[in-house]
């Protein structure tokens, strides 16, 4: 997916201006994730849960080398094979290549973010390959030549109507067609690939390391059908997607789930060690594994953005954020939208291709209320806002101002004087004029001064 | 119990009234309210817009006003939040992380300070049969976690806090964020004011996200009323008494009332 | 462990021009220049809310599994199991026409044949030729080493039937090892699932340990049936996998 991040002041205007549908799609699925979420967390101790978490990441990714190699020797044991990736030409080569040996027509996705990442599809049909994304909502946006929108519910920002509408077009099903109807239609369709594929390509949850193990969540059950009936299956994993050991893995996978949608885990889970050799295993006859850096190792060496890789793409960010709420993810730009896409996009990407993700937040903190594995979200949005201002990246009189205030903050008298005319002048018509108050004024009637300032008051006694 | 009052950039130009509606409270409770007249901005935006060193040149001015101060009090909670949970962060790399721990531990916003500190729960019962909708600013819910303090006063004092969905999210003020950008910011206000239930008055402890849902209040035409949480306390305590009260300033409350509001002031 | 991550490994197969050494090299400089923080051990669960008698961790599972949509059957302890399935299956519907069975279930948990009735239906089966109404055809697995019944391959079964490796009371879901077939755990729109006796574990951590040990090439966890709610946010069943997921506690 192309990087289009410098748009959002422009892309995100459009989003809440022109397609209201988005905003009221979009406001609807999130808050109900997440008041499930909350629910769920309320189940348990998320507290403790979530340092937990925290811990068992920073353990893994200051143990990151170690960890890796462990991995590498389990899966070769198991007998599945081991490649590295470092960027996404790289991880698009492997998979091309391991497609081509297995003359590979047909190939069957599961959802992956990192797929997307790495701009997997476009690479793949331009050799010949049939691709079929078999999540039911990556299906539809397939259908509409779109990106994922949420990390865990790639259509939400499409409504029960556009589908019925696509649907009716594409798949010929009845334009009333209720979700059922719908589903059955995709499923059909998707029933074929599965059996026909000659691949199937997924992304990894997890990754253990002491017994080589892909962990792959899911609800549909697609993901099954993807790593069990083609004769190959390969999963990207970003090299970050490690865990240290089995115990830790069902922690994880029940906290994610939680975090995610509510659920006390997710409705299939599959746990890949290699490929079958057991007499009476259907499964597929080869299984590769392919590390993916595409700069990971950038954000793992940052002083600070380090801690956003503890992330397990479980979008409760996402869904808690009011910001991502007004929007969805497309405004974004990016593969990874919301809160965590504003911290992780100016690690994968360099700050100053993800200018200005770290200034679309408020800053409220619900994303890390909200977050599994407690990443600093708004430090992390500030420490970037601090880097974006010493690099030059942000409009210069904006810098003025602020140095300016510090200046006249530090002298009582003048900063006195300057906010009493700065007040006066902002509410008048000549405020509509000024840089930013007049964005202020777009939206949103001018603030109105007291008549006596707090100081006069007090000069004059308080009664 | 001595206390300096911190009255923040916006109390002093927009709330005046309610500012010195925390003063009548404090003394009210028994403190001795005093007012260090070198006080400016506590660097909030600086800090938030990333520019560190001109945000710690604000800190060292902040924290030696107060200084010698037995308790700060503001009238916002995320001013508060501003001295006590961003300058021991922001300290650290200046070496002052001692001197910023220490005024944290002597700061408080409002409610925060009747409660904890002075333990105070019962004010009077002067917001009796009042419908309010509580807006709690997000520093002050997320980093204060004062998640049941104001309602709790407010209760107290005979008011009725009705469940709003949105109660919890950000109106979208964020500072700079509300000029950088205005529409998601705009956006964010609408979400909380199109799942306004019917009430007498939006109360805040944050004269920020005041300005930001007032202002775009008004350019709807909703004509909801926006009360600040320390003139709200004040009138738990001296009810309605005064004829001066309705003449009072725009800082208590903001906006006009249109008839959606149940009961006007008298 | 420690050292043998930024070995070289010229023969390693899927390294593109020194990708691992590379990549491992920047992750050794970064885990170098951060201190190395210790692992928290093991996640304490939350204790049952009266933990002087905590519910059995089967009662817990079927209320887990069962709130997830998943359904539990319990078979009569006066039948054989084969008689037992053979009954349930034949009640679950005339679209029910045909069976696929892992190959790892058992002949006793096995329904049986088509032209072999159960036994206490009156029939002693085994002569009358071709399919009743209600006698299920059986599919076999694909690889199975002893082919039971071929009528269809799993993907035209109505029913699959698999063995579990054990179930979790925690999180309400069945382990299903690929030892099994895969095909059958999922392609049939009804999954019926044995559980041995004994085998519900409290918690997912006591059961993904015991497994460690003999862990097979693939693992699914099924809690409950397929659900996808990517359509106008309303939940649909059967996507992908089995529409309906039916549980059978061995007692």
């Amino acid at each position: 997916m192309s990087v289009r991040i410098s748009e959002y002041a422009t892309r995100s205007r459009e989003a809440i201006r022109d397609r209201p549908e988005v905003r009221t799609a979009v406001t609807g699925a999130t808050v109900a994730f997440d008041e499930k979420r909350r629910r769920a967390y309320g189940e348990v101790d998320a507290d403790s849960w979530r340092r937990w978490a925290e811990g068992v990441k920073n353990h893994l990714l200051t143990h990151l080398d170690d960890y890796l190699a462990e991995a590498e020797a389990q899966l070769e044991a198991n007998g599945a094979d081991v490649h590295w990736a470092r960027d996404a030409d790289e991880a698009r080569q492997i998979v091309l290549a391991l497609a081509a040996r297995h003359s590979a027509r047909s190939v069957v996705k599961g959802k992956s973010m990192l797929t997307e990442e790495v701009e997997l599809n476009p690479a793949l049909e331009r050799a010949g390959i049939e691709v079929y994304e078999t999540d039911l909502g990556e299906y539809i946006l397939q259908l509409l030549d779109e990106p994922p929108s949420h990390i865990v519910g790639p259509a939400i920002h499409k409504t029960l109507e556009q589908v019925q509408h696509l649907f009716a077009d594409r798949l010929e099903t009845d334009p009333g067609g209720d979700p059922d109807e719908l589903a059955r239609a995709a499923r059909d369709v998707l029933r074929d690939a599965f059996i026909n594929a000659d691949m199937g390509i997924t992304g990894g949850n997890f990754l253990v390391a002491e017994t080589g193990t892909v962990a792959l969540i899911e609800n549909e059950g697609n993901i099954r059908l993807t790593t069990s009936l083609p004769r190959v299956h390969v999963a990207l994993v970003g090299i970050e997607k490690l865990l240290p050991r089995m115990s830790d893995l069902a922690g994880f996978l029940q906290l994610t789930a939680r975090a995610a949608t509510g659920q006390p885990i997710g409705c299939f889970v599959s746990l890949v060690q290699g490929p079958a050799s057991a007499p009476g295993d259907d499964g597929p006859e080869e299984v590769h594994v392919v590390l993916v850096d595409n700069g990971r190792t950038d954000v793992l060496l940052h002083e600070h953005a380090w801690e956003a890789l503890r992330c397990v793409r479980c979008g409760a960010c996402l869904n808690t954020c009011p910001v991502y709420r007004q929007t969805g993810g497309h405004a974004y730009g990016w593969v990874y939208s919301g809160p965590i896409g504003s911290v992780l996009d100016p690690g994968l990407l360099g700050l100053h291709e993800a200018m200005p993700l770290p200034f679309a937040s408020s800053l409220c903190g619900a994303c890390f209320d909200a977050c599994p594995v407690r990443i600093p979200i708004p430090e992390l949005l500030l420490s970037w806002r601090e880097e974006a201002q010493q690099k030059g990246l942000t409009p210069w009189k904006e810098r003025a101002a602020l140095a300016g205030l510090a200046t006249a903050a530090t002298r009582p008298p003048l900063y006195r004087a300057a906010a009493r005319i700065g007040t006066r002048l902002g509410a008048t018509r000549a405020a509509r004029k000024l840089p930013m108050l007049s964005d202020w004024s777009n939206d949103r009637d001018l603030p109105r001064p007291s008549p006596h300032t707090f100081r006069q008051l007090w000069r004059q006694g308080i009664k | 119990m001595k206390v300096a009052l911190f009255v923040t950039c916006l109390a002093d130009h927009y709330f005046a009234e309610a500012a010195a509606d925390a003063v009548r409270l404090l003394r009210h409770l028994g403190c001795e309210v005093t007012f260090p007249d070198a006080q400016t901005c506590c660097g909030q935006p600086a800090y938030n817009a990333g520019m560190s060193r001109e945000a710690v040149r604000m800190a060292d001015h902040t924290m030696e006003v107060f200084a010698d101060c037995e308790a700060v009090v503001l009238p916002s909670g995320s001013c508060a939040t501003m001295v006590k949970k961003f300058y021991p962060r922001l300290m650290e790399e200046a070496d002052r992380a001692v001197q910023a721990a220490a005024l944290a531990d002597r700061t408080f916003e409002l409610a925060e300070f009747i409660m904890r500190r002075l333990g105070v729960t019962r004010l009077g019962d002067g917001l009796a049969g009042r419908r309010v909708a509580l807006h709690q600013g997000c520093h002050a819910l997320r980093e204060l976690r004062l998640e049941t303090e104001p309602a709790v006063l407010l209760e107290g004092a005979g008011a009725e806090v009705v469940p709003w969905e949105a109660a919890e999210e950000c109106c979208g003020f964020g500072g700079l964020f509300s000029v950088k950008m205005t529409d998601v910011s705009a956006a964010l206000a609408d979400r909380k004011l199109d799942s306004l239930p019917r009430v007498d008055w939006v109360v805040s402890g944050d004269g920020g996200c005041i300005l930001q849902l007032d202002g775009r209040g008004r350019a709807r035409g909703d004509g909801v009323e926006f009360v600040h949480l320390a003139t709200a306390l004040w009138r738990g305590v001296d009810g309605w008494a005064g004829e001066a009260m309705a003449e009072r300033d725009s800082g208590g409350r903001h906006g006009r009332s249109n008839g959606q509001a149940g009961r006007r002031l008298e | 462990m420690s050292g043998s991550a930024t070995r070289d490994r010229p023969e390693s197969r899927g390294d593109l021009g020194g990708a691992r050494a590379r990549i491992l090299a920047r992750v050794t400089r970064a885990t170098a220049t951060r201190g190395k923080l210790p692992h928290p051990g093991r996640l304490e669960t939350p204790p049952a809310p009266d933990p002087a008698t905590p519910p059995a961790p089967t009662t817990t599972f079927v209320k887990r599994f069962t709130s997830q949509c998943g359904e539990v059957a319990t078979p009569d302890p006066d039948r054989s199991p084969r008689d037992w399935l053979t009954s349930f299956i034949n009640g679950l519907g005339d679209e029910v026409n045909a069976i696929a069975i892992g190959a790892d279930v058992p002949a006793r948990l096995q329904p049986h044949p088509p032209d072999m009735p159960p036994a206490d239906a009156g029939t002693a089966g085994g002569e009358s030729p071709g399919q009743s109404r209600h006698a299920p055809a059986v599919a076999g697995p694909r690889n199975s080493p002893q082919p039971l019944h071929h009528a269809v391959p799993p993907e035209h079964a109505g029913v699959g039937i698999s063995l579990a490796w054990g179930a979790v009371a925690e999180t309400g879901s069945l382990i299903l090892p690929s030892t099994g077939t895969r095909a059958v755990q999922l392609l049939p729109p009804v999954h019926i699932i044995w559980v041995p006796a004994g085998r519900v574990f409290a918690r997912l951590e006591d059961a993904l340990l015991e497994l460690r040990a003999e862990l097979p090439a693939g693992v699914g966890l099924h809690s409950g049936p397929s659900k996808s709610a990517d359509i106008g946010q309303t939940v649909v069943t059967g996507v992908h996998g089995p529409g309906r997921c039916i549980a059978v506690l061995e007692s």
